[in-house]
């Protein structure tokens, strides 16, 4: 089955998604290096690029880090060919160096980076705004307001790289990204670049000669050439659009997937023929000239945009300048308080601000008698839904025996906690048991636990532990360790070995034998980097409770330097878990003792693997065998031996 | 107890934060929410069962004393100070080796030995030592095994525990050698508190108790230890009477510690602790305080047999040989009672000073007959 | 392809669910079943933490020729296909009105915080009550259970898009089905699953479709 992204056919409709979109703009685009490092929303770009490499002809990775990643496609671009760089919101901070040297070095081939947002953080651990980083490092950025336009805007985006000789940010945000709409294709060019590495012409020639960032002031004046030529190209943008009356009672000031929410508002008010709609698809630097003109059209303004008032400060700041010859303008915004500046936008918010501003208050969304009858008929009836370890989920035991070991050990230990599916036991119901006390970036936790390591003169005495994915691991734990290490901090580092990058949906990572192209690789070795670093390691399986709940105990004993165990079990969602059984699960009713003392629900009231139900009429445990995945844990942990696990067939 | 509970929350409120967890295994192996490691008992996940068997058998919750000496004892054997008293010996071994092996004279290992071989009890219960100085209890079947277990024990050992692990699997007879509180925990499971396993407890066919004045706290005794030795060198340890040290012996010779030293390492419980003799064994017995040489004395120890059953065994183990008797003087027994009220006594304070109020005795309660005698 | 005549422009579909239901294995599938008859849809979906237990999402928004939002505003919904009961009542709380109609799956899958003993469940009485007194029309439907006869549970969420095209509401057939399926799924998985979907509609079909089920004989 041949994926629709590299269909040739010019005109077809396809329903796609927004990061398939992303996708199928670079391919129109002829790109030949794509790299990223996983993170949700921007994972599918990279993994639907995999899919087509070989029939596209690409290189495609997933890289050790997003700093690495943007490293591989700006040598793609020195090249001479077009390269793509994809990371979440974080990983453009994590990137952030090597982008600030890239900017000013300048590239040859068409480079882009896009980065995928994540406004009131659906599945991030923050909603930073990276779109500052455009006005800071000065480069252009651009944001595409729909699925045609994902598409469409990252196919352009290559040329405006290749016309001011600069990375372009492209940003999405996960209701783009994750989102599908119609999307029409465009055509594919029929040949690639070749590879070559031009550096023996003139030191500065910028296509022959020494890539790098100096002379400083020399370069940074150019890159701020490149940049007025982009504002310029902005003028003239397609992407930069107004719809609305000649002369709108109230002009909208928008970008992104804000676009929409604002249509959808202006729909439903029926306000067409008084309101207008400026979207802006380059949203740094702002084109001044388009700007005025379409700020000279009203007096009244609301700017919509999700988190931060990016797009709101610069049109401030430009119609102040301007304000001599076009007037003063009432700004409403984030500012005004008519949008909360954290948290994701949606229509009914930009209808309430909007209306607000017109004296507009007949839009009913919910008949108020209906939603007061859902309110009284519905809202107790709907328990709430924590996010949990997934049944099956290795996380669950290995957190269920730093628990237990940790209280057995009872100093007060603690763990710091790290950037992947476990980030989820810094919640308790999740299955954490209450461990994991701190959260940051990724590897953060052992840099943080390898300074806790060393607070023994102050007088600290509680045993300190950090855990870390296997991605995680190769992603920024290393120099953590090291640091650790050569310091001699009284740590523990458990890393949560599941064998790929579960969290985003598996993507590979240099532990593994297979690369991102599916193609053979070799694999980069946990425990032999750790020795090598001079660690002792120990590897243990977290389904094997008692034995390593005592290594556990053991390595918390021994109080010197730095310690690394290794808990080694496959993720239940992995493909090659997923669907098997390890073993049928059933629960003997005669011998579970419920509620009685002797075990309280142990199962279901403390481990709560979420395969395991609470039968309230009869009072016993009860296998849900649709969602029981079969790892047979439960069975060990039950004190009655009532949970009866046989080896699937 | 505000709400009337009596489980894993009040057990942790009132003798887990309190320091009063003797560390005796009685609330461990019952249930998945209490464990043991090292010398201590962790609650490793809460539990809200209103009615706890942990918190009933805790030998450190509110116990009714005068109750369980009338229905485990006969009343004309009580004396206030040690409990019942059918008869009060002074023993060892007959054979050379168990006295070897042994910390003192040997008599708990002959005794228990002879339970076992006579099928008195199928399954013995004592503690062994492991790596560092902690102990667990052991199950064990074989006569053999008991002997190679004769050491003195310095730190706790969960061996209440061992005995719950025991009943619930195929054991029929269990014997178990314990420490006073130890005892009293068994001592309270036999008056069947709780509707649960009742069973388990009629397992219980023989108690010997052993002397204890303390116990070590593990982390403090090893932190000790290793000041002055390599705690791979020690073999062995004993407290000799009235000197008023802790002797060492290691390959290289004796290291003495001063009681001021061990004192600083001794697990607060036992501050509070009320009972040195085990009075709610069926026998009980600590090494020999006689006049005259301490290498002589310590090779002998005293036993107190306490109920029917007990006289039964030691008689049988007079019968056969396998036990030595010495005519104990008139004043060991008073001296015995003497130092036994001088440590309730003490305890009685301690416990006071622990609650902050001299009527509010924590596990014990005022209204006891010998603890008004005390407190007169 | 002509432009299709939908009863309302935009028309607004939701799927719900829990992680790991399949919820946007369906909703791509409606999507692209409905693209292939000319309609302009809009997809917005929530996931990434979807597989870890919690409540998952999917806005479709169907047009004749416009791009809309992909959140559906407050109150707006047509339909409502939930793969789990209380997703349902979540669902119509934010997003229902008088005229919605409903399809549910009648197999609850617990929050941990009902397993764990926290919070309670409604009983599936309460659920169907509920659900009736917040739509005009309201079916059951025993999707995970058939799906287990057919030997997968994860088919309930086909069955559920059967009991969709089973309402008539929207221009979409069993061929539209077959073809969307082929154009991302493998071939030999085909059977099973146009079970699954016919399973679906007939089940609509049986409960009397869109009229209203007439009242039993008293």
């Amino acid at each position: 089955m041949m994926s629709k992204l590299i269909a040739q056919k010019e005109g077809v409709e396809y329903l796609l998604m927004g990061n398939e979109a992303i996708s199928r703009g670079a391919l129109e685009a002829g790109v030949s290096v794509a790299c990223g490092y996983p993170g949700t929303p921007s994972s599918e770009i990279i993994e639907s690029l995999c899919r087509v490499a070989k029939e596209g002809n690409l290189y495609v990775e997933w890289s050790a880090n997003e700093k690495v990643s943007m490293e591989v496609a700006a040598a793609a671009s020195f090249a001479g060919m077009r390269s793509l760089c994809t990371m979440k919101q974080n990983g453009v901070h994590v990137a952030s160096d090597f982008l600030l040297h890239l900017a000013a070095s300048g590239i040859r081939g068409g480079m882009i980076l896009v980065f995928c947002e994540d406004p009131g953080a659906l599945s991030s651990v923050n909603e930073v705004e990276s779109r500052y980083f455009a006005p800071m490092i000065e480069i252009p950025l651009l944001e595409p307001a729909n699925f045609q336009e994902a598409k469409d805007m990252t196919r352009w985006a290559f040329e405006l790289s290749e016309e001011i000789k600069n990375i372009v940010m492209v940003r999405s945000v996960t209701r783009l990204s994750h989102g599908s709409g119609n999307v029409i294709f465009g055509k594919l060019p029929n040949t690639k670049r070749q590879a070559e590495f031009r550096c023996d012409g003139p030191i500065l020639d910028p296509d022959t000669g020494l890539v790098f960032s100096a002379p400083v002031v020399y370069k940074h004046q150019l890159q701020q050439e490149k940049i007025k030529r982009a504002e310029e190209i902005f003028e003239r943008s397609p992407f930069n659009t107004y719809e609305g009356p000649e002369k709108p009672g109230v002009l909208l000031i928008t970008s992104s997937i804000c676009y929409l929410y604002c249509r959808e508002a202006i729909s439903l008010l029926g306000v067409e023929d008084r309101v207008g709609v400026l979207k802006f698809g380059a949203t740094w630097p702002l084109p001044p000239s388009f700007l005025k003109r379409h700020l000279s059209l009203t007096d009244k303004i609301l700017m919509v945009e999700e988190v931060r008032p990016f797009l709101e400060e610069r049109v401030k700041i430009l119609a102040a300048g301007m304000a001599p010859e076009m007037g003063i303008k009432t700004f409403y915004g984030k500012e005004t308080g008519h949008f909360p500046s954290v948290g994701e936008l949606n229509p009914d918010l930009v209808v309430s601000a909007l209306g607000k501003i017109m004296g507009i208050n007949s839009y009913v969304g919910m008949p108020a008698d209906y939603e007061k009858k859902a309110q009284a008929l519905a809202s107790t009836k709907t328990p709430q839904r924590d996010l949990t370890f997934c049944p099956g989920c290795p996380h669950r035991a290995s957190f269920w025996l730093i628990h237990n070991a940790l209280q057995m050990d009872g100093r007060r230990g603690f763990v710091c906690g790290d950037i992947g599916c476990y980030s989820m036991a810094i919640l308790s119901p999740a299955g954490g048991f209450g461990v994991m006390k701190t959260l940051h970036s990724m590897g953060s936790g052992t840099g943080i636990a390898g300074g806790f390591g060393k607070f023994g003169q102050f007088g600290m005495e509680q045993p300190v532990l950090t855990v870390c994915g296997d991605s995680t691991f190769y992603h920024a734990v290393i120099p953590a360790l090291i640091n650790a290490v050569h310091h001699r901090a009284n740590m523990i580092l458990i890393v949560l070995d599941n064998g790929g990058t579960a969290m985003t949906g598996f993507q590979s990572h240099p532990g593994l034998t297979v690369n991102a192209m599916g193609e053979e690789a070799p694999a980069v070795d946990i425990a032999r980097i750790c020795e090598a670093i001079g660690v002792k390691v120990e590897i243990r399986d977290p389904f094997d409770l008692e034995e390593t709940r005592e290594t556990i105990n053991r390595l918390l004993e021994d109080e010197e330097g730095v310690r690394v165990l290794i808990l080694r079990q496959i993720c239940g969602l992995s493909p090659e878990k997923k669907a098997a059984k390890r073993y049928e699960v059933r629960i003997d009713e005669a011998l579970c003792l419920g509620e009685n003392c002797g075990c309280n629900r142990l199962c279901t009231r403390i481990f709560r693997c979420p395969g395991i139900n609470w039968d309230r009429q009869k009072k016993k445990a009860r296998i849900d065998e649709v969602i029981c995945a079969g790892c047979g844990v439960c069975s060990s942990i039950c004190p009655a031996g009532a949970i009866k696990r046989e080896e699937a067939a | 107890m505000e709400d009337g509970g009596m489980g894993q929350r009040e057990l942790q409120r009132e003798v887990i934060d309190t320091h009063l967890c003797t560390g005796c295994g009685a609330c461990v192996g019952l249930c998945p929410y209490q464990t043991s490691y090292h010398d201590r008992i962790i609650l490793l996940h809460p539990c809200d069962i209103k009615v706890g068997r942990c918190y009933m058998f805790c030998p450190r919750t509110p116990t009714n004393l005068e109750t369980m000496r009338k229905s485990l004892c006969e009343e004309k054997d009580l004396t206030p100070e040690i409990g019942a008293v059918k008869g009060f010996y002074l023993t060892r071994a007959t054979d050379e080796q168990i006295r070897k092996d042994a910390q003192h004279g040997g008599s708990v290992t002959t005794l228990m030995t002879l339970a076992l071989r006579e099928g008195i009890i199928d399954t013995a219960i004592i503690a062994e030592g492991k790596e560092n100085f902690l102990h667990r209890g052991v199950a064990v079947n074989d006569p053999a095994e008991v002997k190679k277990r004769g050491k003195s024990k310095f730190i706790v050992s969960p061996t209440v525990a061992e005995f719950n692990r025991a009943a619930k699997g195929e054991a029929k007879k269990i014997g178990v050698v314990a420490t006073p509180c130890q005892v009293l925990a068994l001592a309270k499971m036999r008056l069947k508190p709780v509707p649960v396993d009742e069973g388990n407890i009629d397992k219980l066919k023989l108690v010997i108790g052993l002397f204890c004045g303390w116990a070590l706290s593990w982390r403090g005794f090893m932190e000790l230890l290793r000041k002055k030795t390599g705690l791979d060198a020690v073999v062995g340890m004993d407290i000799p009477p009235r000197r008023h040290t802790l002797e060492v012996y290691t390959k290289d010779g004796t290291i003495e510690f001063s009681m001021e030293e061990v004192n600083s390492c001794i697990r607060e419980a036992c501050h509070y602790c009320f009972d040195t003799t085990a009075e709610f064994a069926d026998i009980s017995v600590g090494s020999a305080r006689l006049p005259g040489r301490w290498e002589e004395t310590r090779i002998w120890n005293q036993v107190i047999v306490r109920t029917q059953r007990g006289d039964d065994l030691v008689q049988l183990a007079r019968a056969g040989g396998l036990l030595e008797f010495r005519e104990a003087p008139g004043e060991a027994l008073d001296e015995l009672k003497k130092s036994a009220m001088e440590k309730k006594r003490t305890a009685l304070k301690s416990i006071a000073a622990r609650s902050g109020s001299s009527p509010d005795l924590l596990y014990l309660d005022r209204f006891d007959p010998v603890v008004r005698m005390l407190q007169g | 392809m002509e432009k299709q005549q939908l009863s309302k422009d935009p028309y607004n579909i939701v799927i719900t669910g829990v992680g790991g239901q399949g919820n946007v294995m369906a909703s791509r599938l409606l999507g692209n079943m409905l693209v292939r008859k000319g309609c302009q849809v809009t997809i917005g979906e929530t996931f990434g933490a979807s597989q870890r237990g919690g409540s998952v999402m999917s806005h479709l928004r169907v047009s004749a020729g416009s791009v809309w939002s992909p959140q559906i505003p407050k109150g707006r919904a047509d339909i409502i296909a939930a793969l789990e009961p209380v997703e349902a009542l979540r669902v119509l709380m934010r997003y229902g009105n008088p005229e919605v109609m409903v399809l549910t799956n009648t197999r609850p899958l617990y929050p941990v915080a009902v397993i764990g003993g926290e919070l309670d469940y409604p009983s599936p009485e309460e659920i169907g009550t509920t659900i009736r007194e917040l739509s005009a029309h309201a079916w059951f439907i025993a999707a995970t259970d058939e799906a287990i006869k057919l030997g997968n549970p994860i088919l309930g969420n086909i069955v559920m898009i059967g009991a969709i095209a089973g309402t008539g509401e929207l221009p979409i057939s069993r061929e539209d089905f077959r073809e969307a399926f082929l154009n991302s799924m493998p071939a030999t998985k085909l059977d099973v699953n146009l079970r699954a979907f016919d399973l679906g509609v007939e089940k609509v079909k049986q409960a009397g479709g869109l009229k209203p089920v007439p009242a039993p004989p008293k």
